[in-house]
């Protein structure tokens, strides 16, 4: 149990947040939630934190772009991967993307996933951070 | 000029002899005369009437004929006049011409000299005439087109459209204040080039479609964004004037402001993406539990099986309410609302939908302060809307209630208004949180929210219903401590004031 890696997972949709967490601990993860910005920065300062998935609009529209730019402000933050989680594209009709490296330093995020986020794409984009 | 064709000849000479003698040849050549004894008589008549040609003795009694001819010139110059006498000088001769007189006839003369003299006089006096007549004709078309050009400048300035011609060029040939206003352009003048100083996207349509090349009457079109934000549009429509020989000679540019237009298309479909996010979350979450229990590997316990289906269903059975409260929403939008006007009595209303919510009042332990020994207030309305808006109210001031908290319901008369009154001890907004209450899909979002479900359209719809009615809506409220709503109905109202 001790030695599962811990993934940062925050959704204002309670039920979003469960089946993530489901997903993603049927897959060997232990999976920490949170609703809002305050209690995701609470849970990463008190966790070895592995990965962070986060809803872009919780609270207020750029709540995940916010929250991604303090999380990787820290020394903790700088290296692990934070993703963010958006409907947004279907919403505002904006692609997001972070693919290129000048896109990854403004947005402070490794990568963008549409939502529904298949668990799978979001564990390979984890894993592909570690491994380059 | 003469009535019927015939020429009109005044004769004034002393000599009776004469002027019968005259008179008689004159007739007889189809003459109209008219005679004068002397020149007073002379004057008298031909600057009252209107002569083709006269015949001026020079030496009268009273007046010299120099005199008398000065004076009917002085007052019908188109009068063809010529001097006679006997006493012929140069002198004399020279003065009269100067005078206007347009010939000189010696006596004694013959009848064919007196005729020629007249008929070459009287074609003289035609020419003048016509030349007359054209004369005016023409300061008549100039004042017309002046007076055209005037009413059409009004007019184009009155348009709430902008005018702004340009020539091929690129210089004004014409604009009116809209164009002025719509472009914030000043200090423009006509025949100096302006291109430079227009939108780029008109610009742009300039070079590319009206070059010299350009033989048919084609327009084209652009929206162009003069201030950001929708806050001010234009559509700048540009047409070819063509010379007469088909060469392009300028374009005329029409500017129409279509900013509210604009911003009614944008509200419009940022409802529509607002309402379509809102439709997915329950949809994309039901979805996700039926994939995790269909989902083999998932292995789950029937207790986690039975949780997602019934949070699947919790999340479907809302968002049939909001798909619900959608179509209420469209129907009074697009007032296809049927409305049975009846007399309703407001505290048997708020009885009857307080008893349905009798179980939510015990689960959490509410006090409901509702007095109805007073006043009966009645309203006319259509029940199911009036029914609707009070479970509108009563339902959100039970759902944002804490535990334990009371609900205060009022209704009475105050001046020409049934108001109905409640008041919760729940959550409570902020003064920012108040502007948005009405605006569709919002929910107070806090700590104390999250787990209170709605559609966010419940407000919305309240506000709608009270429009229709042409009521009003007070909301006071302190946050962490309670909201108040008061809302007005006019008594009073007749079946066509109340927005069908």
């Amino acid at each position: 149990m001790e030695n599962k890696k811990k993934i940062l997972v925050t959704d204002d949709d309670p039920d979003i947040l469960a089946q993530t967490k489901i997903l993603l601990e049927a897959r060997g993860y232990e999976v920490l939630t949170a609703d809002n910005a305050e209690d995701a920065i609470r849970v990463f300062e008190k966790n070895d934190i592995y990965a962070a998935a986060l809803d872009l609009i919780m609270e207020e529209m750029d709540t995940g772009f916010t929250l991604s730019y303090k999380i990787k402000k820290t020394e903790k933050g700088k290296n692990i991967p934070v993703m963010i989680l958006t409907s947004a594209t279907y919403l505002t009709g904006f692609k997001f993307d972070a693919g290129t490296k000048e896109e990854k330093s403004w947005l402070k995020c490794d990568a963008i996933l549409n939502k529904p986020v298949n668990v799978d794409d979001l564990l390979m984009k984890i894993e592909e951070y570690y491994s380059n | 000029m003469n009535t019927n064709g015939k020429p009109r000849v005044l004769i004034i000479d002393d000599e009776d002899a004469l002027r019968g003698a005259v008179k008689r040849i004159l007739e007889r050549e189809g003459y109209q005369v008219a005679t004068a004894e002397n020149g007073s008589r002379g004057i008298e008549l031909g600057t009252r009437e209107e002569y083709d040609l006269a015949l001026i003795d020079l030496k009268m009694p009273d007046y010299s004929g120099i005199d008398v001819l000065k004076e009917i010139r002085r007052q019908k110059p188109n009068t063809v006049c010529f001097i006679v006498t006997a006493y012929a000088s140069y002198e004399t001769a020279v003065e009269a011409t100067k005078m206007g007189a347009d010939g000189y006839i010696l006596k004694p003369f013959t009848p064919e000299e007196l005729l020629n003299h007249l008929t070459s006089g009287y074609k003289k006096r035609l020419l003048i005439l016509e030349a007359e007549a054209l004369k005016h004709e023409r300061e008549e078309r100039l004042l017309e087109i002046a007076f055209e050009r005037t009413r059409l400048n009004t007019v184009i300035n009155s348009l709430a459209d902008g005018v702004l011609v340009v020539n091929t060029d690129g210089e004004v040939v014409y604009y009116n204040n809209a164009a002025m206003t719509l472009l914030n352009l000043h200090d423009v003048v006509i025949g100096r080039p302006i291109l430079e100083e227009l939108p780029a996207e008109i610009r742009e349509i300039i070079f590319t479609n009206f070059t010299v090349n350009v033989t048919e009457k084609k327009s084209f079109s652009v929206e162009v964004e003069l201030k950001p934000k929708h806050e001010l549009v234009v559509e700048a429509t540009l047409s070819p004037v063509l010379r007469h020989n088909g060469q392009l000679s300028g374009v005329v540019i029409v500017l129409k402001n279509i900013s509210t237009f604009k911003k009614v298309e944008h509200l419009k479909s940022q409802f529509v993406s607002m309402v379509a996010h809102e439709l997915k979350a329950p949809v994309a979450a039901t979805l996700g539990f039926l994939n995790i229990i269909l989902n083999k590997e998932m292995s789950l316990t029937r207790d986690q099986e039975l949780d997602f289906l019934s949070r699947s269903r919790h999340r479907l059975a809302s968002l049939l309410n909001m798909v619900n409260d959608l179509l209420d929403i469209s129907r009074i939008e697009m007032k296809t609302i049927t409305r049975e006007i009846r007399e309703l009595n407001l505290n048997n209303i708020i009885t009857e939908t307080l008893s349905l919510f009798t179980a939510e009042i015990k689960k959490k332990d509410l006090s409901i302060l509702y007095d109805q020994e007073g006043l009966q207030i009645t309203i006319r309305a259509d029940y199911s809307e009036i029914s609707r808006l009070i479970t509108n109210f009563i339902s959100n001031a039970i759902k944002y209630n804490k535990q334990s908290g009371t609900v205060d319901i009022k209704c009475y008369a105050e001046k020409h208004y049934s108001v109905f009154e409640i008041a919760d001890t729940g959550i409570g907004m902020r003064p920012e949180e108040k502007d948005k209450l009405f605006s569709e899909f919002y929910r107070a979002k806090n700590e104390f929210t999250k787990d209170i479900t709605g559609t966010g359209l419940g407000l919305s719809i309240v506000k709608r219903i009270i429009d229709a009615y042409s009521g009003k809506i007070e909301v006071e409220s302190k946050y962490t401590e309670g909201t108040r709503f008061r809302v007005f109905i006019p008594m009073d109202l007749n079946e066509d004031e109340i927005n069908n």
